[in-house]
């Protein structure tokens, strides 16, 4: 059973990326459809299994780590391949009504599409340092992909930016696996750490934690290196940048935090793990900042990203030589910033979408008058702005809630400031996108009404986002099961 | 001046990352480690099927490492592809009539088809393989391009599609069919494994040729009639 709740978790994205890569866009799009079917199935029956029985590891091609491959399920990586089911198939369905079926290269779209969704699950069960290394490649280049579609000059541009801030990271991060496989002669994550637990920690070590840490922190666009974020997140088509900003730069924030998690506590020492959430800190200003003051619409979305990016990185001071019970607070806080950060801004990109497909412009001057004629998307829209405002009982509210008692209960006042600051900020930007749409003006009442399934997909997801807060004790409690320890290395 | 000066920073901070790093692979090449692969690897060749042992990590221990990028290589192709610009990419301005090249092209063509095949039947016992031997059929259909023989498959049509993905198709049903013989995913079949590696790697070759020659072809061309460009970023 479980064998092949795996077998469809890795390989049909793979198998659909083929399939689709055969066909146009409108008989992809079908293909798709049953693709997307299989895969929330085989994610539920994981995530069912892992909650019933606890986490497990699984040696691919049956040999076991360090010579071969081991993937680690745990109940936080199910939960982020749930999430990606229903935020992955959400995008799948709102492109294949959104895209234009007739221009030819969009054919490429379901491909890529597919190939990203098997990459995300790789990193989410990865448990070698080169295989999650491998998975980020997957993902990185199918974003470009994805971004780049269509080759228009602008979105070369952007892409291209985009492709060179992430082989940069990559290469960074490569090199900290090199380092740390010439050090321990192992690339699995549990096999270094089990080696850590009985032996003093060898000197030169924390070079490639922090090389590798550094070179993700670039991928996940954390102040200062967030610049080639905004332009391709903001060029990108609506499903396109719904995907960016809810999951991609996600897996990469997500292996920096394992491996902080893992190795940090041994390898890191204090002043990085307060840079780190110092400059998380200014992410959450800086981009909040900006995000109010942007033109376009999308870069509004997109600077919002940068900053509640930065929210994440506070996991780092905040897990580092703390006592156990507030470390878990920071941690449990985290995965729900994720997971709620993901439904909403998914939500906020794809209402967002609507809105520039309704207006015919990208910019917020634009949206005078739209409330009247689109009322449905901007209302999903202010709904996910109430989860990142983080307004109860939004999953944004129980997040900011869980670290504002991490941050106190180990004496770190500092990240409150952030954390109240972030959240008036991000009302401002929130209601400057609905103060636009509710003034009126006589000469404006041309609208193009879009399909009304585009309208239900981001209402649905705001409405998941919206409901976190009151489920998080659920959700938190699938991550807090024991992991069955035989098999591992 | 302020040029100068980033310039002298930049090059202050190279060097310092660069020492720092040169000092700690300095300490770390003075200890042993740990865990010791390649003595595990050899004691577990003979199970994987190959001799050459980078041949057993790439198709057997860690091919579902393979696997992914094999798949990011077709990601690679999809992306070049989806952005050519012409419908045939047999585009005949870029011909050339250079008869130095074109008796040149006679002798290393089918010279360099002869060292592909060697580069991939290599692979099982020394250093080559669908890599390698990919590499060099697309540097054949690189020579051919540029001494104008004609390669109309290389439209972006179904045969290219096809293509590009024949080695990672045929890479995944093995892996599923070894699934379906009851053990877990990648694990070849016992007394299977140097055949089923064989056709793996001879179709990995094609498709990465393919790949890479795609890459080549459809380059983006620059169309003049583009409204954006000139815009600012």
């Amino acid at each position: 059973m479980t064998l092949w709740l795996m077998a469809g978790l890795l390989f049909t994205p793979l198998a659909w990326a083929v399939l689709t890569l055969l066909t146009d866009f409108t008989r992809g799009r079908l293909v798709t459809w049953g693709g997307i079917l299989v895969q929330v199935l085989v994610s539920l029956g994981l995530w069912l299994v892992v909650s019933r029985d606890g986490g497990f590891y699984y040696a691919l091609g049956g040999w076991q780590a360090p010579l071969g491959i081991e993937l680690r399920v745990d109940g936080l990586a199910v939960t982020f391949v749930l999430l990606t089911a229903v935020v992955a198939s959400a995008c799948g369905f709102h492109a294949g009504v959104y895209i234009d079926p007739d221009k030819p290269w969009h054919r490429y779209f379901w491909p890529l599409f597919w190939f990203l969704w098997s990459g995300l699950n790789a990193v989410w069960l990865g448990g070698d340092l080169f295989n999650l290394y491998v998975g980020l490649e997957l993902i990185s280049l199918s974003a470009v992909g994805l971004v780049a579609l269509g080759g228009k000059a602008g979105a070369l541009r952007a892409s291209l930016r985009y492709l060179l801030a992430a082989l940069l990271g990559s290469l960074a991060y490569l090199l900290g696996v090199a380092l740390i496989y010439g050090q321990f002669g192992t690339l699995s994550i549990a096999g270094i750490v089990f080696w850590l637990e009985e032996h003093p920690v060898p000197a030169g070590s924390s070079l490639a934690l922090a090389l590798m840490v550094a070179g993700l922190a670039l991928k996940t666009a954390l102040f200062p290196l967030h610049r080639w974020l905004p332009p391709a997140h903001g060029i990108a088509k609506s499903p396109v940048s719904a995907l960016l900003s809810a999951l991609v730069v996600k897996a990469s924030f997500y292996i920096a935090a394992r491996l902080w998690l893992e190795l940090g506590e041994p390898l890191g020492n204090l002043a990085a793990a307060q840079l780190v959430g110092l400059l998380g800190s200014a992410a959450v200003v800086w981009g909040s900042w900006l995000a109010c003051r942007q033109m376009e619409l999308k870069q509004v979305v997109a600077y919002s990203s940068v900053a509640q990016i930065g929210y994440l990185f506070l996991l780092f001071p905040l897990t580092y030589s703390v006592s156990e019970s507030v470390s878990l607070q920071a941690q449990q806080g985290i995965t729900l910033q994720v997971i709620s950060h993901a439904l909403a801004k998914a939500a906020m990109f794809l209402a967002a979408g609507n809105l520039v497909l309704s207006t015919g412009s990208r910019r917020v001057d634009a949206l005078t008058g739209v409330s009247r004629f689109l009322p449905f998307s901007l209302f999903s829209f202010a709904l996910a702005g109430v989860s990142l405002m983080s307004l109860p009982p939004s999953g944004g509210f129980a997040a900011k809630w869980l670290l504002l008692q991490a941050s106190l209960g180990s004496g770190q006042w500092w990240w409150v400031l952030v954390l109240l600051v972030g959240g008036l900020l991000s009302a401002v930007y929130v209601f400057r996108i609905c103060r636009a749409s509710f003034l009126e003006s006589p000469e404006t009442n041309q609208f193009y009404h879009p399909h009304r399934s585009l309208e239900i997909i981001p209402m649905i997801l705001a409405l998941l986002s919206l409901g976190l807060g009151l489920v998080s004790a659920e959700v938190l409690s699938v991550m807090a099961l024991p992991f069955e320890e035989e098999g591992s290395p | 001046m302020i040029r100068t000066v980033r310039a002298l920073a930049v090059a202050v901070a190279c060097l310092a990352f660069t020492g720092l790093l040169g000092a700690s692979i300095w300490t770390i090449a003075g200890n042993s480690t740990p865990v010791n692969l390649p003595q595990l690897l050899s004691e577990n060749l003979e199970r994987s099927g190959v001799e050459h042992p980078v041949t057993a990590v790439l198709l057997n221990f860690r091919s579902y490492d393979t696997l992914l990028e094999i798949g990011v290589l077709v990601i690679a192709g999809i992306a070049g592809i989806s952005m050519a610009k012409t419908a045939s990419l047999e585009d005949p301005e870029v011909r050339t009539s250079d008869s130095l090249l074109y008796a040149l092209q006679r002798w290393f063509v089918p010279l360099m088809l002869v060292l592909a095949g060697y580069l991939l039947w290599a692979g099982s016992d020394r250093p080559g393989g669908a890599f390698q031997a990919g590499a060099v059929l697309a540097a054949t259909g690189v020579l051919m391009r540029l001494g104008g023989v004609p390669m109309e498959f290389l439209r972006p049509g179904l045969l290219l599609r096809i293509g590009l993905a024949l080695g990672f198709t045929v890479f995944l049903l093995v892996a599923v069919a070894s699934a379906i013989g009851g053990d877990a995913f990648l694990a070849y079949p016992p007394g299977m494994t140097k055949i089923l590696i064989v056709v793996i790697e001879s179709v990995l070759t094609l498709s990465i040729a393919m790949v890479l020659l795609a890459l080549f072809v459809s380059a983006p061309v620059n169309d003049a009639e583009d409204p954006e460009e000139g815009s600012s970023s």
